[in-house]
Protein backbone atom coordinates (compact mmCIF):
# COMPACT_ATOMS: atom_id res chain seq x y z
CA UNK A 1 0.00 0.00 0.00
CA UNK A 2 1.27 3.57 -0.83
CA UNK A 3 4.30 2.27 -2.67
CA UNK A 4 5.59 3.39 -5.15
CA UNK A 5 6.46 0.74 -7.95
CA UNK A 6 9.43 1.60 -10.36
CA UNK A 7 10.09 0.20 -13.58
CA UNK A 8 11.91 -2.86 -13.31
CA UNK A 9 9.07 -4.15 -10.23
CA UNK A 10 6.57 -2.89 -12.50
CA UNK A 11 8.51 -5.31 -15.84
CA UNK A 12 8.44 -8.26 -13.03
CA UNK A 13 5.07 -7.95 -12.71
CA UNK A 14 4.05 -7.52 -16.21
CA UNK A 15 6.15 -10.92 -17.14
CA UNK A 16 4.54 -12.72 -14.89
CA UNK A 17 1.47 -12.08 -16.55
CA UNK A 18 2.61 -11.33 -19.94
CA UNK A 19 4.78 -14.50 -20.55
CA UNK A 20 7.39 -12.42 -21.63
CA UNK A 21 10.99 -12.98 -20.57
CA UNK A 22 11.99 -10.06 -17.84
CA UNK A 23 14.33 -8.22 -20.33
CA UNK A 24 11.66 -8.41 -22.70
CA UNK A 25 9.50 -7.42 -20.31
CA UNK A 26 11.42 -4.81 -19.21
CA UNK A 27 12.23 -3.32 -22.64
CA UNK A 28 9.20 -3.21 -23.73
CA UNK A 29 7.82 -1.40 -20.79
CA UNK A 30 10.71 0.88 -21.37
CA UNK A 31 9.57 1.84 -24.40
CA UNK A 32 6.05 1.88 -24.12
CA UNK A 33 6.65 5.47 -21.34
CA UNK A 34 9.56 6.28 -23.68
CA UNK A 35 7.18 6.41 -27.16
CA UNK A 36 4.21 8.35 -24.76
CA UNK A 37 7.00 11.01 -23.65
CA UNK A 38 8.49 11.58 -27.01
CA UNK A 39 5.19 11.73 -28.72
CA UNK A 40 3.90 14.49 -26.11
CA UNK A 41 7.43 16.49 -26.92
CA UNK A 42 7.38 15.76 -30.56
CA UNK A 43 3.67 15.92 -31.59
CA UNK A 44 1.88 17.55 -28.56
CA UNK A 45 -0.79 14.69 -28.28
CA UNK A 46 -0.68 10.69 -27.62
CA UNK A 47 -3.45 8.77 -27.29
CA UNK A 48 -3.00 5.24 -25.92
CA UNK A 49 -6.80 3.07 -25.86
CA UNK A 50 -7.18 1.61 -22.77
CA UNK A 51 -5.25 4.05 -20.90
CA UNK A 52 -5.90 7.95 -21.95
CA UNK A 53 -4.70 11.00 -23.67
CA UNK A 54 -0.81 13.07 -22.76
CA UNK A 55 -1.63 16.25 -24.24
CA UNK A 56 0.55 19.57 -24.31
CA UNK A 57 -0.68 22.36 -23.21
CA UNK A 58 0.36 25.88 -23.92
CA UNK A 59 -0.27 28.19 -21.07
CA UNK A 60 -0.66 31.97 -21.01
CA UNK A 61 1.15 34.15 -19.43
CA UNK A 62 -1.01 35.47 -16.28
CA UNK A 63 -0.71 37.63 -13.34
CA UNK A 64 -0.53 36.35 -10.33
CA UNK A 65 0.03 37.89 -6.64
CA UNK A 66 2.92 36.62 -3.92
CA UNK A 67 1.09 35.61 -0.95
CA UNK A 68 3.16 36.78 1.61
CA UNK A 69 4.31 40.21 0.07
CA UNK A 70 0.93 40.99 -1.93
CA UNK A 71 3.30 42.03 -4.98
CA UNK A 72 1.77 40.86 -8.35
CA UNK A 73 4.10 39.31 -10.75
CA UNK A 74 3.77 37.55 -13.74
CA UNK A 75 3.76 33.61 -14.86
CA UNK A 76 5.34 33.62 -18.01
CA UNK A 77 3.64 31.55 -20.32
CA UNK A 78 4.80 27.72 -20.46
CA UNK A 79 3.65 24.03 -21.79
CA UNK A 80 2.04 21.68 -19.71
CA UNK A 81 1.17 17.83 -20.04
CA UNK A 82 -1.94 17.08 -19.28
CA UNK A 83 -3.46 13.24 -18.58
CA UNK A 84 -7.17 12.61 -19.38
CA UNK A 85 -7.79 9.18 -18.50
CA UNK A 86 -9.68 6.46 -20.82
CA UNK A 87 -13.81 7.20 -20.07
CA UNK A 88 -13.77 2.90 -18.67
CA UNK A 89 -10.76 3.28 -17.23
CA UNK A 90 -11.69 5.96 -14.91
CA UNK A 91 -15.25 3.80 -14.17
CA UNK A 92 -13.21 1.12 -13.38
CA UNK A 93 -10.82 2.89 -11.27
CA UNK A 94 -13.52 5.05 -9.76
CA UNK A 95 -15.63 1.73 -8.56
CA UNK A 96 -15.23 1.86 -5.10
CA UNK A 97 -16.88 4.97 -4.97
CA UNK A 98 -19.39 4.62 -7.97
CA UNK A 99 -22.33 3.86 -5.90
CA UNK A 100 -22.17 7.73 -4.84
CA UNK A 101 -24.75 10.02 -7.09
CA UNK A 102 -24.42 13.71 -6.74
CA UNK A 103 -27.14 14.97 -5.04
CA UNK A 104 -29.09 18.41 -5.12
CA UNK A 105 -28.89 20.35 -1.21
CA UNK A 106 -30.08 23.06 0.67
CA UNK A 107 -28.10 25.46 1.60
CA UNK A 108 -28.34 25.21 4.94
CA UNK A 109 -27.30 21.65 4.45
CA UNK A 110 -24.78 22.85 2.47
CA UNK A 111 -23.15 24.97 4.95
CA UNK A 112 -23.26 22.14 7.63
CA UNK A 113 -21.82 19.68 5.06
CA UNK A 114 -19.23 22.40 4.21
CA UNK A 115 -17.97 22.62 7.76
CA UNK A 116 -17.99 18.58 7.77
CA UNK A 117 -15.22 18.80 4.65
CA UNK A 118 -13.45 21.94 6.24
CA UNK A 119 -12.28 19.98 9.15
CA UNK A 120 -12.52 16.15 7.48
CA UNK A 121 -9.86 17.46 5.56
CA UNK A 122 -7.47 19.18 7.25
CA UNK A 123 -7.68 16.00 9.56
CA UNK A 124 -7.16 14.08 7.05
CA UNK A 125 -3.79 12.75 6.03
CA UNK A 126 -2.63 13.30 2.60
CA UNK A 127 -2.70 9.65 1.83
CA UNK A 128 -5.07 8.07 -1.12
CA UNK A 129 -6.85 5.06 -0.49
CA UNK A 130 -6.76 4.37 2.70
CA UNK A 131 -8.80 7.09 2.65
CA UNK A 132 -11.68 4.43 1.12
CA UNK A 133 -12.11 2.99 4.54
CA UNK A 134 -12.37 6.47 6.03
CA UNK A 135 -15.02 7.17 3.63
CA UNK A 136 -17.30 3.92 4.66
CA UNK A 137 -16.52 5.15 8.14
CA UNK A 138 -18.15 8.40 7.06
CA UNK A 139 -21.56 6.59 6.16
CA UNK A 140 -21.83 5.77 9.68
CA UNK A 141 -21.43 9.04 10.90
CA UNK A 142 -24.27 10.38 8.78
CA UNK A 143 -26.78 8.91 11.33
CA UNK A 144 -26.49 12.45 13.61
CA UNK A 145 -26.12 14.15 10.89
CA UNK A 146 -29.81 13.17 9.14
CA UNK A 147 -30.70 13.16 13.17
CA UNK A 148 -29.47 16.89 13.20
CA UNK A 149 -31.20 17.68 9.50
CA UNK A 150 -34.80 15.96 11.17
CA UNK A 151 -34.32 18.86 14.62
CA UNK A 152 -33.56 21.74 12.12
CA UNK A 153 -36.72 20.62 10.31
CA UNK A 154 -38.93 20.56 13.29
CA UNK A 155 -37.45 24.26 13.67
CA UNK A 156 -38.36 25.03 10.90
CA UNK A 157 -41.64 24.04 10.84
CA UNK A 158 -41.98 26.28 13.95
CA UNK A 159 -40.99 29.02 12.23
CA UNK A 160 -43.45 29.03 9.88
CA UNK A 161 -45.99 27.93 12.05
CA UNK A 162 -45.32 31.47 13.82
CA UNK A 163 -45.21 33.55 10.73
CA UNK A 164 -47.93 32.12 9.84
CA UNK A 165 -49.80 33.29 13.02
CA UNK A 166 -48.34 36.52 12.61
CA UNK A 167 -49.32 37.20 9.15
CA UNK A 168 -53.12 36.10 10.16
CA UNK A 169 -52.75 38.64 12.77
CA UNK A 170 -51.66 41.20 10.60
CA UNK A 171 -54.42 40.21 7.84
CA UNK A 172 -56.82 40.96 10.42
CA UNK A 173 -55.62 44.45 11.17
CA UNK A 174 -55.78 45.04 7.70
CA UNK A 175 -59.60 44.13 7.46
CA UNK A 176 -60.39 46.19 10.76
CA UNK A 177 -58.26 49.05 9.22
CA UNK A 178 -60.38 48.50 6.05
CA UNK A 179 -63.63 48.24 7.26
CA UNK A 180 -62.90 51.19 10.33
CA UNK A 181 -65.01 53.33 8.00
CA UNK A 182 -67.88 51.76 8.59
CA UNK A 183 -67.94 50.40 11.66
CA UNK A 184 -66.34 53.92 12.77
CA UNK A 185 -69.50 55.25 11.38
CA UNK A 186 -71.69 53.11 13.85
CA UNK A 187 -70.27 53.51 16.71
CA UNK A 188 -69.60 57.56 15.91
CA UNK A 189 -73.73 57.36 15.74
CA UNK A 190 -74.46 55.58 18.84
CA UNK A 191 -71.90 58.10 20.77
CA UNK A 192 -73.67 61.06 19.08
CA UNK A 193 -77.06 59.68 20.10
CA UNK A 194 -75.75 59.07 24.01
CA UNK A 195 -74.23 62.82 24.03
CA UNK A 196 -77.56 64.41 22.38
CA UNK A 197 -79.48 62.57 25.26
CA UNK A 198 -77.18 64.03 27.90
CA UNK A 199 -77.42 67.00 26.52
CA UNK A 200 -81.61 67.18 26.71
CA UNK A 201 -81.53 66.18 30.27
CA UNK A 202 -78.93 68.91 31.04
CA UNK A 203 -80.79 71.70 29.91
CA UNK A 204 -84.07 70.08 31.17
CA UNK A 205 -82.34 69.92 34.32
CA UNK A 206 -81.15 73.52 34.42
CA UNK A 207 -84.14 75.25 33.34
CA UNK A 208 -85.91 73.25 36.42
CA UNK A 209 -83.58 74.19 38.68
CA UNK A 210 -83.77 78.05 37.59
CA UNK A 211 -87.25 77.11 38.03
CA UNK A 212 -87.50 76.33 41.18
CA UNK A 213 -85.07 78.53 42.04
CA UNK A 214 -87.18 81.25 41.19
CA UNK A 215 -90.16 81.48 43.78
CA UNK A 216 -92.08 78.78 42.68
CA UNK A 217 -94.12 76.92 45.23
CA UNK A 218 -92.89 72.94 45.64
CA UNK A 219 -96.47 71.69 44.48
CA UNK A 220 -96.17 73.77 41.35
CA UNK A 221 -92.34 72.54 40.85
CA UNK A 222 -93.76 68.86 41.35
CA UNK A 223 -96.02 69.67 38.53
CA UNK A 224 -93.78 70.36 36.16
CA UNK A 225 -91.61 67.82 37.09
CA UNK A 226 -94.35 65.88 35.35
CA UNK A 227 -94.61 67.12 31.92
CA UNK A 228 -90.79 67.55 32.21
CA UNK A 229 -90.70 63.28 32.70
CA UNK A 230 -93.73 63.95 29.95
CA UNK A 231 -91.91 65.40 27.18
CA UNK A 232 -88.53 63.94 27.62
CA UNK A 233 -89.24 61.05 25.68
CA UNK A 234 -91.01 63.13 23.17
CA UNK A 235 -89.25 66.01 22.84
CA UNK A 236 -87.37 64.21 19.61
CA UNK A 237 -90.10 63.40 18.01
CA UNK A 238 -91.78 66.83 16.98
CA UNK A 239 -92.25 69.85 19.32
CA UNK A 240 -95.91 71.14 18.24
CA UNK A 241 -96.73 67.33 19.47
CA UNK A 242 -95.68 68.00 22.72
CA UNK A 243 -97.12 71.07 23.00
CA UNK A 244 -100.55 69.84 22.43
CA UNK A 245 -99.96 66.89 25.15
CA UNK A 246 -99.39 69.49 27.72
CA UNK A 247 -102.79 71.63 26.84
CA UNK A 248 -104.89 69.78 29.06
CA UNK A 249 -103.00 70.52 31.91
CA UNK A 250 -103.74 74.40 32.42
CA UNK A 251 -102.42 74.63 35.72
CA UNK A 252 -98.63 74.49 35.20
CA UNK A 253 -99.50 75.41 31.67
CA UNK A 254 -97.35 78.41 31.74
CA UNK A 255 -94.29 77.23 33.20
CA UNK A 256 -94.24 74.01 31.19
CA UNK A 257 -95.59 76.12 28.15
CA UNK A 258 -91.90 78.18 28.81
CA UNK A 259 -90.06 74.97 28.98
CA UNK A 260 -91.75 73.59 26.14
CA UNK A 261 -90.96 76.66 24.30
CA UNK A 262 -87.33 76.55 25.00
CA UNK A 263 -86.91 73.09 24.04
CA UNK A 264 -89.30 74.16 20.71
CA UNK A 265 -86.94 77.29 19.79
CA UNK A 266 -84.10 75.24 20.46
CA UNK A 267 -85.45 72.57 18.02
CA UNK A 268 -86.18 75.59 15.52
CA UNK A 269 -82.92 76.69 15.94
CA UNK A 270 -81.28 73.18 14.83
CA UNK A 271 -84.03 73.10 12.18
CA UNK A 272 -82.24 76.18 10.27
CA UNK A 273 -79.68 74.32 10.78
CA UNK A 274 -80.98 71.27 9.06
CA UNK A 275 -79.84 69.08 11.72
CA UNK A 276 -77.77 69.40 14.53
CA UNK A 277 -77.01 67.58 17.73
CA UNK A 278 -79.99 68.34 20.09
CA UNK A 279 -82.27 67.17 17.44
CA UNK A 280 -82.34 63.17 16.70
CA UNK A 281 -81.26 62.94 13.91
CA UNK A 282 -83.41 59.91 12.35
CA UNK A 283 -81.78 58.53 9.06
CA UNK A 284 -85.55 58.42 7.95
CA UNK A 285 -87.10 61.94 9.16
CA UNK A 286 -85.79 63.41 6.12
CA UNK A 287 -86.41 63.80 2.34
CA UNK A 288 -84.48 64.99 0.17
CA UNK A 289 -85.47 68.53 -1.78
CA UNK A 290 -82.73 69.35 -3.88
CA UNK A 291 -79.21 69.96 -4.31
CA UNK A 292 -77.19 71.72 -1.82
CA UNK A 293 -74.00 71.81 -2.93
CA UNK A 294 -71.16 69.95 -5.25
CA UNK A 295 -68.14 68.73 -2.96
CA UNK A 296 -64.97 67.56 -3.92
CA UNK A 297 -63.84 64.58 -2.01
CA UNK A 298 -60.16 65.21 0.18
CA UNK A 299 -57.83 62.62 0.66
CA UNK A 300 -58.60 61.14 4.38
CA UNK A 301 -62.39 62.58 4.20
CA UNK A 302 -65.44 59.96 4.70
CA UNK A 303 -68.64 60.28 4.00
CA UNK A 304 -69.24 61.21 8.01
CA UNK A 305 -67.18 63.64 8.12
CA UNK A 306 -68.54 65.73 4.97
CA UNK A 307 -71.72 64.56 6.63
CA UNK A 308 -70.96 66.61 9.25
CA UNK A 309 -69.57 69.59 7.42
CA UNK A 310 -72.62 70.01 5.64
CA UNK A 311 -75.05 68.99 8.21
CA UNK A 312 -73.60 69.33 12.09
CA UNK A 313 -73.78 65.71 12.36
CA UNK A 314 -71.96 62.71 11.09
CA UNK A 315 -75.55 60.78 11.26
CA UNK A 316 -76.79 62.05 7.61
CA UNK A 317 -74.27 60.16 5.57
CA UNK A 318 -76.89 57.54 4.08
CA UNK A 319 -78.59 60.68 2.45
CA UNK A 320 -75.62 61.19 0.97
CA UNK A 321 -74.96 57.79 -0.01
CA UNK A 322 -78.41 57.59 -0.98
CA UNK A 323 -78.17 60.77 -3.61
CA UNK A 324 -75.31 59.88 -4.90
CA UNK A 325 -76.23 56.17 -5.69
CA UNK A 326 -73.69 54.87 -4.39
CA UNK A 327 -73.35 51.39 -3.99
CA UNK A 328 -69.81 50.56 -1.99
CA UNK A 329 -67.98 53.36 -0.18
CA UNK A 330 -64.78 52.43 -2.03
CA UNK A 331 -65.55 54.00 -5.07
CA UNK A 332 -65.33 57.07 -3.54
CA UNK A 333 -61.75 57.69 -3.91
CA UNK A 334 -60.05 61.70 -3.41
CA UNK A 335 -60.95 64.00 -5.80
CA UNK A 336 -63.98 62.84 -6.83
CA UNK A 337 -66.85 64.81 -7.16
CA UNK A 338 -70.21 63.82 -4.80
CA UNK A 339 -73.38 66.17 -5.05
CA UNK A 340 -74.96 67.21 -1.45
CA UNK A 341 -77.96 66.88 -1.00
CA UNK A 342 -80.94 69.68 0.44
CA UNK A 343 -82.69 67.87 3.38
CA UNK A 344 -85.90 68.58 4.91
CA UNK A 345 -87.73 67.36 7.54
CA UNK A 346 -90.69 64.92 6.58
CA UNK B 1 -0.13 10.31 -32.34
CA UNK B 2 -3.37 8.50 -32.13
CA UNK B 3 -3.75 4.59 -31.28
CA UNK B 4 -2.76 3.26 -34.49
CA UNK B 5 0.75 5.69 -34.65
CA UNK B 6 1.63 4.58 -31.13
CA UNK B 7 1.27 1.00 -31.51
CA UNK B 8 2.84 0.54 -35.30
CA UNK B 9 6.17 2.92 -33.19
CA UNK B 10 5.80 0.36 -30.38
CA UNK B 11 6.03 -2.96 -32.44
CA UNK B 12 8.83 -1.48 -34.76
CA UNK B 13 10.81 -1.20 -31.14
CA UNK B 14 10.06 -4.18 -29.72
CA UNK B 15 10.12 -6.41 -32.68
CA UNK B 16 6.26 -7.35 -32.63
CA UNK B 17 3.70 -7.63 -34.79
CA UNK B 18 1.21 -4.50 -34.35
CA UNK B 19 -1.92 -7.04 -32.99
CA UNK B 20 0.74 -8.51 -30.10
CA UNK B 21 2.05 -5.18 -29.38
CA UNK B 22 -1.92 -3.75 -28.60
CA UNK B 23 -2.24 -6.84 -27.09
CA UNK B 24 0.70 -6.54 -24.68
CA UNK B 25 0.17 -2.58 -23.83
CA UNK B 26 -3.72 -3.61 -22.76
CA UNK B 27 -1.87 -6.49 -20.63
CA UNK B 28 0.26 -3.88 -19.18
CA UNK B 29 -2.76 -1.47 -18.90
CA UNK B 30 -3.83 -4.39 -16.61
CA UNK B 31 -1.39 -4.89 -14.25
CA UNK B 32 -1.35 -1.22 -14.06
CA UNK B 33 -4.43 -1.84 -13.03
CA UNK B 34 -4.03 -4.20 -10.44
CA UNK B 35 -0.78 -1.55 -8.73
CA UNK B 36 -3.55 0.95 -8.65
CA UNK B 37 -6.49 -1.30 -6.79
CA UNK B 38 -3.44 -1.71 -4.80
CA UNK B 39 -3.06 1.60 -3.29
CA UNK B 40 -0.12 2.04 -5.18
CA UNK B 41 1.17 4.14 -7.98
CA UNK B 42 3.63 3.84 -10.52
CA UNK B 43 6.48 5.59 -10.65
CA UNK B 44 8.79 6.51 -14.04
CA UNK B 45 11.93 7.21 -13.99
CA UNK B 46 12.07 10.48 -17.29
CA UNK B 47 7.91 9.36 -17.16
CA UNK B 48 6.65 10.95 -14.20
CA UNK B 49 4.31 9.50 -11.72
CA UNK B 50 0.83 7.51 -12.64
CA UNK B 51 -1.00 7.53 -9.53
CA UNK B 52 -4.94 6.85 -7.71
CA UNK B 53 -6.04 9.82 -5.72
CA UNK B 54 -9.11 10.88 -3.76
CA UNK B 55 -11.28 13.64 -4.21
CA UNK B 56 -12.90 14.84 -1.22
CA UNK B 57 -16.40 15.46 -1.28
CA UNK B 58 -17.52 18.92 -2.58
CA UNK B 59 -20.55 21.41 -2.91
CA UNK B 60 -21.09 22.83 -6.09
CA UNK B 61 -23.41 25.74 -7.05
CA UNK B 62 -24.55 25.83 -10.50
CA UNK B 63 -23.87 29.53 -10.89
CA UNK B 64 -27.06 29.95 -13.17
CA UNK B 65 -29.91 28.19 -11.16
CA UNK B 66 -27.90 28.48 -7.87
CA UNK B 67 -28.81 24.89 -7.18
CA UNK B 68 -26.57 23.32 -4.84
CA UNK B 69 -25.50 19.92 -5.31
CA UNK B 70 -23.23 17.73 -2.92
CA UNK B 71 -20.48 16.15 -5.32
CA UNK B 72 -19.76 12.60 -4.10
CA UNK B 73 -15.48 11.80 -3.45
CA UNK B 74 -13.95 9.98 -6.61
CA UNK B 75 -11.11 8.41 -6.60
CA UNK B 76 -9.05 9.85 -10.03
CA UNK B 77 -6.01 8.69 -12.01
CA UNK B 78 -3.80 11.28 -12.38
CA UNK B 79 -0.67 11.94 -13.98
CA UNK B 80 2.53 13.89 -12.68
CA UNK B 81 5.17 15.00 -15.35
CA UNK B 82 8.80 14.11 -13.97
CA UNK B 83 10.76 16.94 -13.44
CA UNK B 84 12.95 15.36 -16.36
CA UNK B 85 10.30 15.47 -18.41
CA UNK B 86 9.11 18.87 -17.81
CA UNK B 87 12.52 20.51 -18.25
CA UNK B 88 12.47 18.92 -21.52
CA UNK B 89 9.36 20.79 -22.80
CA UNK B 90 11.45 24.20 -22.09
Amino acid sequence: MNSKINLSQLADLFAQISGLSKTASEQFVKAFFDIISQGVLAEGLVKVKGLGTFKLLQMEDRESVNVNTGERFTIEGHQKISFTPDAELKERINKPFAVFETVEITAEQAEKIGDDIETGYSEEPQSDNSEISDYTSEQTDNEPKIKDITQKRSTRVLLKLITWVLSLILLIGLVMYILWPIIGCKLLTMFDDKIAEKAQVTTIVETKSSLTSSSVTPEQSQNIEKPLMETEPIVNKNPESVVKEQEPEPAVKDISDQVVQQQFNLNREDMAKSVSLFTEADTVNYRITGKLAVHTVQNGETLAKISFMYYGTKKLWPYIAKYNKMSSFNNMGAGSVINIPKLAAK
Amino acid sequence: MNNKQFLTELSGKCHLSPEQAAEQVQTLIGVMESVWNNGDSVSLSGFGVLEVKKKNERVSVNPVTGVRMLVPPKLVLTYKPSSLLKDKLK
